[in-house]
């Protein structure tokens, strides 16, 4: 499952997102990653390093996604090659950063001569460290000085042919060839060759590799040092989710730094493709179109191409309330990709079912990011592509098992949910009855699945709103109500918590004027093995109403 | 019998050639030898430019079939037309819908607005199809395209994501247009006639 197989740690894998991640410190990262440096040709890429490693260290709140990360950039600028003369000579005649060549060449080639086949009609095969191809390998030659044939064989004649071109490259655009960052153009335009994991990794590297990324600006916070640590592509162990293969992707850009930018929905999709084909796509800047995630059609291989904190290209829709249950209407017409995480799944919106590890892959992905990211896991939160994007997007189809799919989300992340409604319930472990008194409605947004129940408060009823969930063996659970808030709710609805075994732990009061569509905790009790439940009553002085939405029972 | 084996590849070579570039063309699914040999015998100077054509959405759904891999893009102008013509591998077209649009253009991955020229904005969405191989590779490089024709201006391809190809074409003015399919290869032929 692991894609690079180099310099991956197992033992860092462990919870990417959170803040218990191991980290070795950074004596033994410098130790791992400073084999026999040359400071001479190295200097300049030390102090890069060097900045950083600081810029890591700054992030006190929020570390590195893994420090690993860090330790795989290091070959980049930091160990040596049997080219590095070629590439400092190189790049003292062309005027190029030696870093920059350097950089390329473990990008392409992993510093090694290729001599490239034609993979497919039209694109042309691939020579030397700089992986050097048609066109581009023509003009480099040719500004170099060398034959074409030279140009391809001879490692210096190579990464010579490699440095004229990206110095006409950069004489062209202009740039200020002693800002590192200006260079990142010049990259581009340069991998332009027709190879999606090393435009993927070119994209990175303009962006993030840790030779640009020191001498970018001055690091600005939490922000920007992460924004420098991500792995290198292909490696296992993604930022945000270790079991996640990481294949960057060059096509986001940043979130918002408003409310509008707070990641608090996540898009289920279907990529109309199979899994290769869809994040192999996905990473090519032409594309113009990403997903943070992508799970293969047997859930065997997820791979992650942008950082959840980054914004990713996955939806075209304005977001549009009427659409997703009247939810935070404020963010009507804020562009969908702002507020959203994507997770692509190999296969079709028209296919008739998909396969149970599939699902099972993506229900674990997707607890993590609702973990990692304070996202409830309901209806409003987890949702299809076809839904908020109705005009011309209809994935992941009908066929997706949504009740199941939302239930194991909420089990892999130890909760079990008990709906007023047993549509949303899974009957094995919840169950909810009403009497006739209680009416169903759907009026007040943000209730839980399709809607709600409501009563009015009598001093004789008897029948309260009973939430029963089910426990294969005594243990302790916490218990959170939801309810849709109002101005004629009671501002003391009783909830009674009853065991399996008919004993009232508690009777808890809230306050349902206030706080709808959010998780209010009434406590944490033991339970016995069982139907244990929740009633929430309606004997109250008559005046008011109370409102049964769901229960949420947790670990 | 070498001349014979050579020969009849060779002139459905040129069979293919004519039936691609014959401008004007009338005849939809024209997948018969006889079909292509009729379009090739309308002379040059004397084209259909007075079609009627149409403003309104021309859609064609085909749910259901695998995506089609559309290779090549080509638009020429042609006496009181211009056209645009969308080829793909093998010998079916996906589905498509052909409309005026009066909302605006978003890239369909990044919902970045796309602006066209022109005071038409006609979109040809492409489904289920690609523009990309199954390496990822795309099939080719212009996907923003500056025609200056006499009807379209230029034409951006604003999707290629998750099985949808659509364009957009900056046209002079909304006119009429007319939508045609082709074999061998597939195409789907767009004509938009030049203003009066």
């Amino acid at each position: 499952m692991r894609g690079g197989g180099h310099e991956f740690e197992p033992g860092l894998a462990g919870n990417p997102g959170g803040p218990a991640r191991g980290q070795p410190s950074n004596e033994e990262r410098r130790a791992r990653l400073t084999p026999g440096r040359r400071p001479g040709v190295e200097a300049r890429a030390a102090l890069l390093w060097v900045a950083l490693v600081a810029a890591c260290r700054q992030a006190l709140v929020e570390p590195c996604p893994a420090a690993r990360l860090a330790a795989d950039r290091a070959p980049l600028v930091a160990s040596t090659s049997r080219f590095d003369s070629a590439f400092a000579a190189a790049g003292a005649e062309f005027h190029v950063p030696p870093t920059v060549l350097k950089g390329i060449g473990w990008v392409e080639t992993r510093w090694q001569m290729v001599e490239g086949a034609e993979e497919f009609s039209g694109r042309p095969p691939a020579f030397g460290v700089m992986a050097l191809r048609g066109g581009a390998l023509e003009r480099g030659a040719a500004l170099a000085g060398v034959t074409v044939a030279t140009a391809r064989r001879d490692p210096v004649a190579n990464i010579r042919a490699a440095a004229a071109l990206l110095d006409a490259y950069a004489g062209e655009a202009a740039i200020d060839r002693s800002r590192s960052e200006q260079w990142s153009g010049v990259i581009v335009r340069y991998s332009e060759i027709e190879l999606p994991e090393g435009r993927a990794a070119y994209g990175r590297a303009v962006d993030r590799a840790p030779t640009f990324a020191g001498a970018r600006s001055a690091p600005a916070g939490a922000a920007a040092a992460r924004a420098a640590c991500p792995p290198p592509p292909d490696s296992g162990g993604a930022p945000d989710y270790a079991s996640a293969i990481w294949r960057a992707s060059p096509n986001f850009n940043q979130r918002p730094a408003d409310s509008t930018g707070a990641m608090h929905i996540v898009i289920i999709h279907t990529c109309e493709s199979n899994y290769t084909s869809c994040w192999s796509w996905l990473v090519n800047p032409a594309s113009q179109a990403s997903a943070h995630y992508v799970v293969n059609e047997d859930g065997s291989e997820a791979s992650q191409l942008v950082l959840e904190r980054d914004r990713a290209w996955h939806i075209a829709a304005l977001y549009d309330c009427t659409l997703n249950r009247r939810h935070d209407c404020w963010l009507n017409g804020v562009q969908s990709n702002h507020f959203t995480v994507g997770v692509e799944h190999a296969g079709f919106a028209s296919q008739d079912s998909f396969p149970a590890s599939q699902i099972e892959a993506s229900a674990a992905l997707v607890c993590d990011i609702t973990r990692d990211r304070g996202i409830p896991r309901d209806w409003q939160h987890i949702v299809a592509h076809g839904q908020l994007q109705p005009a011309d997007r209809t994935d992941p189809g009908p066929h997706w098992p949504w009740i199941a799919y939302v239930h194991r989300v909420q089990a892999l992340c130890g909760e079990v949910v008990v709906d007023d409604s047993a549509t949303f319930n899974d009957p094995a472990l919840a169950s909810a009855a009403a009497s006739g008194a209680w009416t169903a409605s759907d009026s007040t947004p943000d209730y839980y699945g399709g809607g709600y129940r409501w009563a009015s408060t009598r001093p004789d009823a008897t029948d309260g709103a009973v939430f029963a969930f089910q426990l294969a063996a005594g243990s302790s659970r916490t218990l959170d109500a939801r309810w849709t808030s109002g101005a004629n709710r009671s501002s003391r609805a009783a909830y009674a918590v009853i065991t399996a075994a008919g004993d009232t732990l508690a009777v808890v009061r809230q306050d349902q004027t206030t706080g709808g569509g959010r998780w209010h905790t009434l406590g944490t009790w033991t339970f016995p093995a069982g139907w244990n439940r929740v009633a929430l009553l309606r004997r109250d002085v008559s005046g008011s109403v109370v409102v049964a939405d769901a229960v949420r029972v947790r670990e | 019998m070498p001349r014979p084996a050579l020969s009849l590849p060779l002139a459905l070579l040129v069979l293919g050639a004519c039936q691609r570039d014959e401008p004007g063309q009338r005849a939809p699914l024209s997948r018969s030898a006889a079909s292509a040999g009729a379009a090739r015998l309308v002379p040059p100077g004397s084209q259909d430019t007075g079609f009627a054509g149409t403003t309104s959405a021309v859609h064609r759904p085909r749910p259901g079939v695998p995506p089609r891999i559309l290779r090549a893009v080509d638009a020429k102008v042609n006496p009181g037309y211009d056209r645009v013509t969308f080829e793909f591998t093998g010998d079916s077209l996906p589905g498509y819908h052909v409309e005026y649009t009066s909302g605006p253009v978003r890239r369909c991955g990044s919902g970045d607005p796309v602006v066209v020229a022109g005071a038409g904005r006609l979109v040809v969405r492409l489904v289920p199809a690609q523009a990309h191989d199954e390496r990822g590779n795309a099939m080719f490089t212009e996907r923003d395209r500056t025609l200056s024709l006499p009807a379209v201006k230029d034409m951006k391809l604003v999707c290629d994501f998750e099985g949808q190809v659509e364009w957009v074409l900056g046209v002079a003015a909304p006119g009429p247009y007319r939508v045609s399919e082709l074999a061998g290869p597939a195409r789907l032929v767009l004509d938009v006639r030049h203003g009066r």
